[in-house]
């Protein structure tokens, strides 16, 4: 399967925006719209995803735009860094591909009351600790396992469940988008085939783009920001990256099969079949948002559990309690979801799906699902980059609800293939190459690692350079990476 | 014969094969030589059977696969060699392989599905070709 060049039409409409004109195909309803720069625009324009942006302006309900975040490219269906939103109200549909197989892959950031210069001495150990204890990696089980009444509940309930257990506190819980918990989530909904891969793999990293890393904060863009969420110049922070696990592919899976014939038979006709949808409200529909849910809350307890495992890896190596270093959850937000929530489109105030997939929710201050303390400032927007260069934390603005859905980009988007990655690093050690830049990595194949070296991704600078410019968010401080562990 | 091939962010994987037995027998190789880098060091030594209904091809490979996937996510069990009679109504096969063993088998990638993106089963030059990508 060739990249293919975008060669329809491509209107410049700002310095941070493009526009793709509904009448550049028969069938669009909306335009669409790409957030990018000068140079990002260039690369963007050389896989399909410019032609997912097109087909997904096709879906019933959409409003507004089919939007893109700068760092798209192309995926199945929806490009990865796509934003739809559909109303109900309107035949608006719901999408499997709008979310993505990792239902709720997500990120979520720690900090702590250490510095560099206090991990430092201990950064080996520290990694080989989570390395040890941390599962990563393809068929590695967790050591949290779940019976299926338990692993019900906690797709039903999120980590609140696992507070019961202990296995996380309420400043957890308030700090984790949508607490946790997607409400309307039917366990019953989820196949037996998804509960076989998901049961053992609660509390697991996963392989892939899938990480755990220790960050030191680089640079602080926003001092009243970075203040509010507990960071500060050269604090130690740890960052995670995964979603949920072989649960939710399956659900994903299902989901496709299940909607297969389903467009046709309301009358909905597709560019692609990959943007297979079916009317939110109808059986179909219902079914897969009943399950999308409750793998979503289940993402949110892998997450958690992940962090509980990063907790006590600090513990081990420092001889402290976690409480005592203060690795407090800043926040926790999903990339690869679907909300129904409130927008103003056209004016007029309307409760809308919005697919997210590849792009986070980033709330502006006084919205009332941020959390109190973090009302003032807006909510954290994590960012990931890549394991050489930096992940980014920034807080979302009103310039997001007035033209994303309330949405900014998720990370730095790839620019190189895997089989090209790894033909780059031949005779390479990437981990060495890493070590000498200051970063401890340690992943469980060689391969996996070349695939995800830094040189695979766009500059997640620019990335989050639009968005800034963009008024979607704002900076509030860069993080750079010293250690990480991956599958 | 398979090969992958270039995509952003996942692996496609390209069979071409003399008759359309073999295009599904090795497109499952295909598919365990990607989760695993030493395929020829799976022993041999659990038989499991399948029966895959379906008319559309393209489908029916899509559905295999799965079941190979499922097999070693849920079941954790490596399958390496297969024998595959496709017909009108769907296929059935036997595949060949064991246990999953951390300290043998150089795990690579997990797979986390099988996608329909460019999906293809079809004749060519007087054999057939098939193309899937697969979600890393």
């Amino acid at each position: 399967m060739p990249k293919d060049t975008y060669h329809g039409p491509l209107e410049k409409v700002n310095d941070c925006c493009w526009r793709i004109p509904k009448s550049y195909k028969q069938g669009m309803r909306v335009d669409g719209l790409i957030y990018a720069n000068d140079e990002l625009i260039d690369t963007i324009k050389d896989d399909q995803a410019l032609e997912q942006v097109a087909n997904v302006a096709f879906l019933p309900g959409i409003q507004h735009a089919s939007l893109a975040m700068p760092d798209i490219h192309w995926g199945y269906g929806f490009c990865i860094g796509g934003v739809c939103a559909t109303d109900p109200n309107e035949g608006g549909v719901i999408s499997p591909g709008g979310v993505g197989y990792d239902i709720n892959c997500g990120v979520r950031l720690v900090r702590s009351n250490l510095f560099y210069q206090d991990v430092k001495p201990q950064l080996k150990p520290l990694i080989e600790e989570m390395f040890r204890t941390v599962p990563t990696g393809v068929g590695r089980e967790g050591k949290y396992h779940f019976d299926p009444k338990e692993l019900k509940r906690m797709m039903a309930e999120g980590p609140g469940r696992l507070a019961e257990r202990g296995l996380a506190t309420p400043g957890d819980i308030d700090h984790t988008e949508a607490r946790g918990r997607l409400d309307g989530a039917e366990p019953e909904n989820v196949s037996p085939r998804a509960l076989e891969r998901g049961k053992d793999q609660c509390g697991t990293l996963g392989s892939g783009n899938h990480f755990m890393e220790v960050q030191v904060v680089d640079a602080v863009f926003d001092a009243v920001a970075a203040g509010a969420m507990g960071l500060a110049k050269d604090m130690v922070c740890v960052m995670i990256h995964s979603g949920s696990r072989g649960l939710g592919y399956q659900v994903c899976d299902d989901a496709l099969k299940l909607l297969r014939g389903v467009p046709e038979k309301y009358g909905i006709s597709l560019p692609d079949r990959q943007l297979a949808c079916a009317p939110v409200e109808s059986p179909e529909g219902r079914h897969y948002l009943g399950a999308m849910r409750a793998a979503a809350n289940y993402a949110w307890c892998n997450r958690q559990l992940l962090m509980w495992q990063a907790r006590e890896a600090f513990e081990s190596v420092f001889g402290e309690p976690w409480q005592g270093l203060q690795m407090n959850l800043v926040y926790d937000v999903a990339h690869n979801i679907a909300k129904f929530e409130e927008h103003a489109v056209g004016g007029k105030s309307r409760r809308v799906w919005v697919h997210r997939k590849g792009a986070t929710r980033a709330f502006p201050p006084d919205h009332l699902e941020v959390p109190d303390i973090y009302r003032r400032i807006g909510q954290p927007v994590i960012i990931p980059g890549d394991m050489g260069r930096a992940s980014w934390v920034m807080a979302g603005q009103s310039g997001s609800m007035e033209q994303t859905f309330g949405t900014a980009c998720h990370g730095a988007g790839r620019v190189m293939s895997r089989t090209a990655a790894v033909k780059h690093a031949q005779g390479r050690r990437i981990d060495q190459e890493l070590e000498r830049k200051g970063v401890i990595a340690r992943a469980r194949s060689w391969k996996g690692l070349a695939e995800e070296q830094p040189d695979a991704y766009k500059d997640v600078n620019l990335v989050v350079d639009v968005v800034h410019r963009a008024g979607l968010a704002k900076k509030v401080a860069r993080m750079r990476p010293i250690g990480v562990i991956k599958g | 014969m398979y090969e992958t091939f270039e995509h952003t962010a996942d692996l496609g994987l390209r069979v071409v094969s003399p008759d359309l037995d073999t295009l599904f027998a090795e497109a499952a190789q295909g598919l365990t030589s990607m989760i695993v880098a030493n395929l020829d060091q799976v022993k041999l030594v659990r038989e499991v059977a399948f029966r895959v209904s379906g008319k559309s091809r393209d489908e029916l490979l899509f559905d295999w696969l799965n079941e190979i996937l499922y097999a070693f996510e849920a079941e954790h069990v490596l399958l390496a060699r297969f024998e595959v009679h496709v017909g009108e109504t769907g296929l059935e096969a036997t595949a060949q392989g064991e246990p999953l063993d951390l300290d043998r088998h150089q795990l690579e990638h997990e797979v986390k599905a099988i996608t329909y993106h460019g999906l293809k089963v079809e004749q060519r030059d007087g054999g057939w070709l098939a193309e899937v990508i697969v979600d890393i």
